[in-house]
């Protein structure tokens, strides 16, 4: 009985995590093609169901009765691995980021994560860098040029970015004198740290955008020049798998952009309910992304590699610095 | 249209990446405007200009009669060759056309068989919607002509409409009361 109820909450956490992480990006290709739209004055998909709500169904129907098309020439078995690959460190990133506070169901006290550890921002940003095999393998197993090239691209970028990423959290687990999530969202009651780690969210926000090979760092999936980049030979559920897995990192990404420089649930007005507060935050920043992908153009990939390691790396070795000599 | 030009904001404005917010600023401001789209064919309708020179129609006289005096200048000046008029006489003794077909297929409406014609007959009209299935239907004869709309007196504005259920499937501007059209251009964004 014991065993049950400790083990029932979390198969409980879990089907819920799994199922939004799922339908998630339903909504969001519908928020993505509406904000589009509107940038360019124009209402966006309005025929299927109320202003197309419904439109991301019928394009899911559609993705989903497509051919399932394996070029000839292909490494079968990396090729089917690819999506899975790509979608797996997504998905896991999210068992570590929490959704609030404890709560009390039914006299237990339910955490809100699905495992709250002691190192979970280094768990995320460990598994959310394993996220690039799921593109090497696709643009190594289409056997195509463009595929090739928009992984090498992607392999290179996503290297970069990773260190700058890495080091602009320092400051923050500074501040928490911690790594666990809960904590560092903890620390920041009174003060969000974007007020007193400026640099280092930029820093962050910016590497962050790369990471997610949003524009203006897109170049992994650059249109103009290299077809889709690595999923250019996917077609059908393969490729919808890897639009849900690039959907998940801007979430993930916007997540921690919340929890890490904006005060995570802490502090919600109106009586609004923390996780409600918290997902909002979350939904503010993946609209901002979004707004970002409309507004700019592509860097080229000589600015791409400068920008990462002439401006971000110094910035945040900085950021280090400086916090740590006001620390003191 | 509108600019995001940045000037004169120095090593300020290049390290707080004062162009990069403009640009933001501009696509906010446009995310937050009208559309312009026209929901057309089954909610909206342009109606074009008085000038615009769409499908023809020819004018009819006080008697009924139509004004053509079957000269031919139009179909002389035409530059596709896509006029055919062939005269005869009619009761009263005038000289009128038998035959007066407009093959819609090659016409490039310049508007010169309205510039040539004598007697004020042929004219382009407001109707756009020429599109069909098979090539044969563009030809249009003399009873079309006739029936054919007039230039838009209340031209150049979006009017509501609905889509015609039949074959033809054309869009119809609806003329019921307080279907008040709006103009169009007021939407769009102009300078700053
Ligand atoms: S509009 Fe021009 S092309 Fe068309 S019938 Fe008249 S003269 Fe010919
Ligand atoms: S439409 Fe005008 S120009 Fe053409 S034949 Fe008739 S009168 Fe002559």
């Amino acid at each position: 009985m014991e065993y049950v109820l400790t083990l029932l909450p979390m198969l409980v956490k879990m089907a819920i995590v799994v199922g939004v992480l799922l339908l998630l990006p339903l909504p969001l290709t519908w928020m993505e093609r509406k904000i589009a739209a509107h940038i360019q004055q124009r209402p966006g998909p309005m025929r299927v169901g109320w202003h197309g709500l419904l439109q991301p169904l019928a394009d899911a129907v559609k993705l989903l009765t497509k051919e399932d098309h394996i070029p000839a020439e292909a490494d079968r078995r990396l090729f089917a691995m690819a999506p899975v690959v790509a979608l797996v460190p997504p998905f896991l990133v999210f068992t570590a980021i929490p959704f609030g506070d404890p709560v009390q169901v039914f006299g237990t006290e339910v955490s809100l994560m699905l495992s709250d550890m002691n190192v979970g921002l280094l768990f995320i940003l460990a598994v959310s860098g394993i996220g690039v095999f799921g593109t090497i393998l696709a643009g190594w197993a289409s056997n195509s040029k463009y595929a090739v090239l928009g992984s090498l691209r992607s392999i290179a970028q996503m290297i970069s970015y990773e260190i700058p990423m890495g080091f602009s959290v320092i400051g923050v687990v500074m501040l928490a004198s911690s790594m666990n999530l809960s904590q560092i969202v903890a620390a920041q009651e009174g003060l969000w740290n974007v007020v007193v780690q400026p640099v280092g969210f930029f820093v962050f926000f910016v590497a962050g955008l790369a990471e997610a090979q949003r524009i203006p760092f897109d170049l992994p999936e650059a249109e103009g020049d290299l077809g889709a980049g690595y999923h250019t030979e996917y077609s059908g559920i393969r490729f919808s798998l890897f639009m849900l897995a690039e959907y998940l990192v801007v979430v993930m990404l916007a997540a921690l952009n919340v929890l890490l420089f904006f005060g995570g649930w802490k502090g919600s007005p109106f009586f609004l309910p923390d996780t409600v507060w918290f997902l909002l935050k979350i939904g503010f920043f993946v609209w901002v992304f979004m707004w970002f992908r409309f507004t700019f153009p592509r860097y080229r990939y000589d600015q791409l590699m400068a920008i990462g390691w002439k401006v971000l790396l110094p910035l945040s070795l900085l950021n280090i610095l400086v916090s740590g000599i006001l620390m003191l | 249209m509108a600019r995001t030009t940045v000037k004169g904001t120095g090593w300020i404005g290049r390290l707080f990446f004062f162009d990069l917010l403009a640009g933001l600023r501009l696509t906010l401001r446009y995310m937050f405007s009208k559309t312009v789209t026209h929901r057309y064919p089954d909610h909206e309708k342009w109606v074009p200009y008085e000038r615009h020179r769409g499908h023809h129609f020819i004018k009819t006289n006080d008697e009924g009669d139509v004004n053509c005096v079957a000269c031919e200048l139009c179909s002389q000046i035409c530059p596709c060759d896509c006029i055919t008029v062939i005269p005869y006489e009619n009761e009263k003794g005038d000289r009128r056309p038998k035959v007066f077909d407009i093959n819609l297929a090659r016409c490039l409406y310049c508007g010169l068989c309205e510039d040539a014609c004598p007697a004020d007959a042929i004219k382009l009209g407001q109707e756009y919607e020429v599109a069909c299935d098979d090539r044969p239907k563009l030809v249009v004869h003399l009873e079309d002509l006739v029936a054919a709309p007039r230039k838009a007196a209340d031209g150049g504005q979006v009017r509501p409409a609905k889509l015609e259920p039949g074959s033809g499937r054309r869009s119809v501007a609806t003329a019921a009361a307080g279907a008040e059209g709006y103009d169009w251009w007021r939407h769009i964004r102009k300078g700053k």
